[in-house]
């Protein structure tokens, strides 16, 4: 047993570190900072996806035909934490990370051929069109109603929670094509090409005042039905595969521990109620409680890493990772929002990088910020991370799924 | 990155684990552990002789095996999911450990008696008016020509009853919160055939293991009582309490692996409204709370024995975070098992009470987790820590943007 990376690791670490140190421009790296939930800027995003893309490195976890790179697991995990340290903007999930695994697993030739390479370029940039208003964490009950007419599918009702809709230009969807005795049966996942007439996207804002979220409403939507992902009425299987890549074994470790630094350091540097609040018992002891709650996670990871090495299926792990990274960051966000004082009050989302427009906001005209830009971070971040036990299962499902298919309860 | 354990390592974890199913049981333990014997000597002589383990991890030159923080930690959580009293981890991890980096002829001796079985080493170090683990030291130890005269009062000194050698830490220089000017001092002892100037009050725990109150009323000791340097016990203390402290981290992780099987069993045996009290969400979601507490506990517990051969910092900062993560999951896990458990589970008839109560005493045992967030703290200091870049120790060096 040990816990130290192999020298070939150590190699591949140099290598993506310097390769950051190169790339990573100050901009970029404020994108990341600056950020106020999962979401990151999504200008920065793209620029970086491009960056990455030039290097070969856009979309790694791909089969080396497709453009990726034919990494271990270990080395996906390195990238991934190197890029988190050293303040890479965060790529969005759903197209280079979720649905080409899909298009890659059970998409057609022409499918592919079309889809993957404008994936990585950015030129096709999707949403997820799942939770609708009356499926959330039941999702297999989805209704949007699929009407077979031909060549095409067409489509009514409405999505919702679709990250980053105004900006996508295509989604993935399930839609009802059939309706049974079991719920998982008569679903089918589609391609959305989101210029198509009928569709109207609805921005909802968030507590934060940030549009990240929409909903998406099909009037009559026409899907050609060579944009299938798999078999018509089998789209939970496709669904279920990528369930695992959404959940999948991404190190949240690094950016709480980043996190939690850029904390201690604000907290030297803030009034305490006897001298420097760093040094008031209270918080530092609250500090060290995150932190040590942040060592055993990155522990966790490379249990569930080297399982994953061993070419083992992480199992029910990512439910409990899940579950441990996100109560952790929302009581980090809670640590921070503490740290800013009084300044945490002041409603100035024109100091932060949202991951969205902004609803009935005017900046000022000299652009004031009142104290320092991770101040007015704190109080947006505390409100969008809530998401995080919400979204990819709430954290009650994964507690569903772990009784179940861990304890056998 | 590696979390398996190697042939021997495995080997090693299914003698002891059969072992202790066999010969280990929990009646005559308790039995035992409340007679004026206080343990089983039978079972103890049979760790040396029939599986090693008081030997696995000691020095080959005193007999061992040469074993390391691993084995520790793969022995240490059989003997907790098995609830053994014997004190394991006060001799063979924290006795030894002290006696190994001592050295000297006398020190040898004892590590061989260890390793075959003859020694039980128990530490007298906290004080009635000392903070506890925290080396605040009153009991003297001044020279007097060639020997060295020890006055003072240790409390809660465990093992002790059963112990055959003490080791004590007094106070040779400094004040009495000096963390400098310590010594240790090795002593033959037999609690039931005492010297005048020394005064024993044992008593049972409440893990029905055995303690004692000491106090040396001017005990002149030979000069080679001595062990180490004089004024530097701090060296030699810190990595054997942090080794110790991994130990016990172990030992949890086997007492709550055995308590959450039980009670996960007993929710789905148990039937109330006509179903097992299992089929219910809120048992359902409470217990998969016990469960990430006890794969954080796994993780934590690794992390403190995989870092116990780096930088003193590194090593005390990853052994706190443990002892944190572990009190706070033994507490969590013990309340809860009793919980689910119901009335049964307050009384001495089922296995969860009494490895409750041992859960209990094992929060407070080398630093509570207090103790063990504030060292934490102190060590986390980015103003007074450089980057490290590796696991578990990286926070708090990375400054961004």
């Amino acid at each position: 047993m040990d816990l130290q990376y192999s020298p070939a690791d150590e190699e591949f670490r140099d290598e993506v570190r310097t390769f950051l140190e190169e790339n990573l421009t100050p901009e970029l790296r404020r994108a990341g900072r600056l950020a106020t939930s999962v979401y990151h800027d999504h200008e920065a995003s793209m620029k970086w996806q491009e960056i990455l893309r030039r290097r070969g490195w856009a979309a790694p976890g791909w089969p080396v035909e497709h453009g990726g790179c034919g990494w271990t697991a270990s080395q996906h995990y390195i990238f991934s934490r190197e890029s988190t340290i050293a303040g890479a903007p965060a790529l969005s999930p759903m197209g280079i990370k979720m649905v080409a695994h899909a298009i890659i697993k059970f998409g057609t030739e022409e499918q592919k051929e079309y889809f993957l390479p404008r994936i990585l370029t950015g030129e096709v940039f999707f949403c997820q069109g799942y939770s609708e208003p009356e499926s959330g964490s039941d999702l297999a009950s989805l209704a949007m109603q699929a009407v077979d007419d031909g060549d095409d599918l067409v489509c009514t009702g409405s999505k919702i929670w679709t990250t980053h809709a105004g900006e996508a230009n295509w989604m993935f969807a399930l839609v009802r094509t059939t309706r049974g005795p079991k719920k998982q049966q008569g679903i089918t996942f589609v391609l959305v090409d989101m210029k198509s007439p009928g569709i109207e996207v609805q921005p909802l804002v968030m507590t934060s005042g940030e549009q990240i979220q929409n909903q998406v409403f099909f009037d009559q939507v026409r899907i050609p039905k060579k944009n299938v992902i798999g078999q018509i009425d089998d789209g939970w299987t496709v669904a279920k595969y990528l369930l695992e890549f959404e959940r999948g074994g991404s190190p949240a470790s690094a950016k709480l521990q980043v996190q939690l630094d850029e904390i201690a350091q604000a907290a030297a540097n803030r009034p305490g109620p006897n001298g420097p609040l760093l040094d008031d018992p209270l918080f530092a002891v609250k500090l060290a409680d995150l932190r040590i709650r942040c060592d055993v996670l990155e522990v966790l990871e490379y249990r569930n890493l080297a399982r994953l090495s061993e070419g083992k299926n992480p199992g029910t792990a990512s439910s409990l990772l899940k579950i441990i990274n996100t109560e952790l960051s929302q009581d980090i966000t809670v640590l921070a929002l503490e740290a800013a004082g009084p300044q945490g009050l002041a409603y100035q989302p024109h100091a932060t990088m949202p991951g969205g427009p902004v609803h009935d906001h005017s900046p000022p005209q000299d652009g004031y910020v009142s104290g320092e830009a991770w101040q007015a971070v704190a109080p947006l971040h505390y409100f969008n991370d809530r998401a995080g036990t919400i979204y990819a299962g709430s954290n009650e499902i994964q507690r569903n799924i772990l009784a179940k298919a861990e304890l056998g309860l | 990155m590696d979390f398996t354990l190697s042939a021997e390592q495995s080997e090693l974890r299914s003698t002891v684990s059969s072992f202790l199913r066999k010969r280990y049981e929990l009646e005559p333990s308790r039995s035992a552990a409340r007679s004026s014997i206080g343990w089983q000597p039978e079972i103890w002589q049979a760790f040396a002789e029939e599986i090693g383990i008081l030997a696995a991890t000691l020095p080959e030159e005193v007999g061992g095996d040469g074993g390391g923080a691993v084995e520790t930690m793969v022995i240490a959580e059989e003997l907790g999911r098995a609830l053994v009293v014997e004190p394991f981890v006060s001799t063979v991890v924290l006795g030894a450990g002290l006696l190994r980096r001592a050295g000297g002829s006398k020190a040898r001796a004892v590590l061989e008696g260890i390793a075959s079985g003859r020694e039980r080493v128990a530490l007298a170090i906290d004080e009635p008016d000392s903070y506890p683990s925290g080396y605040e030291v009153a009991t003297s130890a001044t020279r007097a020509g060639d020997e060295w005269v020890l006055t003072g009062t240790k409390t809660m000194v465990g093992d002790a009853p059963l112990a055959t050698r003490l080791l004590v830490v007094a106070r040779t220089s400094g004040e009495r919160r000096d963390p400098a000017g310590l010594s240790l001092f090795l002593l033959d002892f037999d609690a039931s055939d005492l010297p005048a100037d020394v005064k024993v009050h044992s008593y049972r725990t409440i893990d029905d293991r055995w303690a004692a109150d000491i106090e040396f009323r001017d005990v002149r000791l030979p000069a080679e009582a001595l062990l180490g340097e004089a004024d530097h016990a701090g060296s030699l203390l810190d990595p054997a309490m942090d080794e110790a402290t991994a130990a016990v981290c172990a030992e949890a992780v086997g007492l709550m692996r055995k308590v959450f099987a039980d009670t996960v069993a007993y929710a789905k045996e148990r039937r109330q409204f006509g179903q097992p009290i299992g089929s219910f969400q809120a048992l359902q979601h409470r217990m998969v709370d016990m469960h990430i507490e006890l794969e954080r506990s796994v993780s934590a517990a690794y992390l403190a024995t995989l870092r116990l051969g780096d930088a003193p910092d590194q090593r005390a900062r990853a052994v706190s975070a443990a002892k944190v993560t572990l009190s706070r999951a033994a507490k969590f896990i013990g309340e809860n098992a009793v919980q689910l458990h119901g009335g049964m589970g307050m009384t001495q008839e089922l296995a969860v009470g009494h490895f409750f109560k041992r859960l209990t005493a094992i929060q407070a045992e080398y630093g509570d987790a207090d103790f063990h967030r504030v060292r934490y703290a102190r060590l986390s200091d980015h103003r007074s820590r450089a980057a490290t870049g590796e696991a578990g120790v990286r926070s708090g060096a990375v400054a961004v943007g």
